[in-house]
């Protein structure tokens, strides 16, 4: 059972007011070596999926299993790329990218070796001496990119990373993300709400409810393997992105009313 | 670089400039009245003092004293910090007595700690009271203020407890700490000789009272410039170091 399974996993959040339903029974898989988006509105609980699948979260009811393992809690093998800035000012890149190798009790030289490795792939070659207060946002984004492929895990979860990046340097490092995966072929699950994005990225797209979320459409994207940011003006990919704002418009639509007379 | 070097070199002079003015006025002012020593004769007994064996015992009594109560005093003030960094529960329980004990003239405990600790103890205890609130405060402030998302990366790479407290923790407050531990050492220094003023056997405090009661007036400024000296050369130090540290 390779790839990420969730059997009927259930979020449930207590508080004074009431519960709020944030995961209301997701069963999906990612197949092994295949690259899966989820998109929907603001608050549709695919962030908090994420978490309970990179063990950060306790699901309410339900499973999730990644590479045939039953997630109990966090795990070397699920690799997290989170949308803050979650570099560590005081290490210079290098020392950034070998942070979780160090964490894992990984010997000196085979950290000095994929880190060069890893830096390498996110293009960040040159940089392995500056320090993150004078790295621009994207370049930190690699460098938590890089910090994360370094340890190989199974499964990469990525939750909307390029989110606090302006569009041109989100377009380009979504194209470099989709030209990283090609190299590396790992399982990744990513969590966006820009279609645009996902459909650059994936070969499936899950595209989520607003409360209580579960997923309502599944979209194969057969756009070529091989891609770049120039696809985003073809044909096929204006028919998707419609597709996929179909899907998604009367969620946001909903959404939005339920904030309006909240 | 010449910029910086000039900006150096200005600082240097201006300082150098203020300490000739000061000295002038210091000259001055000693010709006025008897209770001023000129800065000759306080030179002379500030050099005249490193040949009294007593008074070497003297500062190795108060730098002893300062050396304990600041080493206990940020221990102390870092894990009390630390544990209000912490836990959400030892804030609602402790932070408003602290804070309130914080408002308090503490030299006014005094007299309670003497009987408690007697002549030796009580000024390390007074020098710790101290030195323990800045630290505590800059660590509690800084542990709080640590990104949720360091520790939500600490989590999934598997850091233990340990590796927690060395990797995230240490370095992410490395700044509010240093701050700390300077103020710690100048308020030491404060906390010890304030209690020496009031009632001790031996100690540069009891040197400076001492003077004052048999009116060598030369000796007892002699004794407070040495003192000054010391915190302000300890300040200034931590606070390069702490300007280095990024």
């Amino acid at each position: 059972m390779q790839g990420i399974h969730l059997n009927d996993v259930h979020v449930h959040f207590d508080h004074p007011s009431g519960i709020t339903i944030a995961v209301d029974g997701v069963t999906q898989q990612v197949p092994p070596r295949s690259f899966v988006s989820i998109v929907g509105p603001s608050g549709c609980g695919k962030s908090t999926l994420l978490a309970v699948i990179a063990g950060l979260q306790p699901a309410t009811s339900g499973s999730v299993d990644v590479n045939g393992r039953r997630v109990t809690g966090p795990d070397r093998d699920i690799g997290v790329v989170f949308q803050e800035d979650s570099t560590l000012p005081w290490r210079n890149v290098r020392e950034n990218v070998e942070f979780a190798m160090q964490m894992a009790g990984v010997s000196k030289g085979e950290r000095a070796a994929k880190a060069a490795a890893a830096i390498e792939l996110v293009g960040l070659k040159g940089f392995e001496h500056s320090y993150p207060a004078t790295l621009s946002g994207g370049m930190r984004q690699r460098v938590a990119l890089a910090r994360t492929l370094a340890l190989q895990p199974g499964v990469v979860l990525m939750d909307e990373p390029f989110a606090a990046l302006d569009q041109q340097t989100r377009i380009f490092l979504g194209a470099e993300v989709r030209r990283i995966w090609e190299q590396t072929h790992q399982t990744v699950l990513f969590v966006t709400h820009d279609i645009s994005e996902a459909i650059l990225l994936s070969q499936q797209i899950w595209v989520m409810s607003y409360r209580p979320g579960h997923v309502i459409d599944v979209i194969d994207i057969d756009l070529p393997d091989e891609r770049d940011a120039s696809i985003v003006s073809s044909p096929r990919f204006n028919e998707l992105h419609n597709r996929v704002w179909a899907s998604l418009q009367k969620e946001s639509m909903r959404g939005f009313q339920d904030v309006e007379t909240a | 670089m010449t910029r910086l070097t000039k900006l150096r070199e200005s600082q240097f002079a201006g300082a150098a400039v203020v300490a000739l003015v000061a000295s002038a006025i210091w000259q001055v002012s000693s010709g006025l009245s008897f209770v001023i020593p000129s800065p000759a004769a306080t030179a002379e007994a500030f050099v005249q003092n490193f040949a009294d064996p007593r008074y070497l015992s003297d500062i190795g009594e108060t730098a002893q004293a300062v050396a304990q109560a600041f080493v206990i005093g940020t221990v102390l003030g870092g894990a009390i910090g630390l544990l209000l960094g912490l836990s959400a529960a030892a804030r609602t329980w402790l932070e408003p007595l602290l804070i309130a004990f914080n408002g308090v003239p503490k030299i006014v405990l005094y007299p309670v700690l003497l009987p408690i600790f007697s002549l030796g103890g009580s000024k390390i205890v007074m020098g710790v009271l101290f030195a323990l609130f800045p630290v505590l405060i800059n660590v509690a402030v800084g542990v709080r203020t640590i990104p949720p998302v360091y520790w939500k990366l600490g989590r999934t790479v598997q850091a233990s407890k340990w590796q927690l407290f060395v990797h995230i923790l240490l370095p992410a407050i490395r700044l509010p700490l240093l701050t700390g531990v300077r103020l710690a050492i100048s308020l030491a220094v404060v906390g010890v000789v304030l209690s020496e003023f009031f009632a001790t056997r031996f100690g540069l405090g009891r040197v400076v009272l001492q003077a004052y009661s048999h009116g060598e007036y030369a000796q007892m400024v002699s004794t407070i410039l040495l003192l000054i000296l010391v915190a302000f050369t300890m300040s200034v130090l931590l606070w390069r170091l702490e300007r280095r540290v990024r």
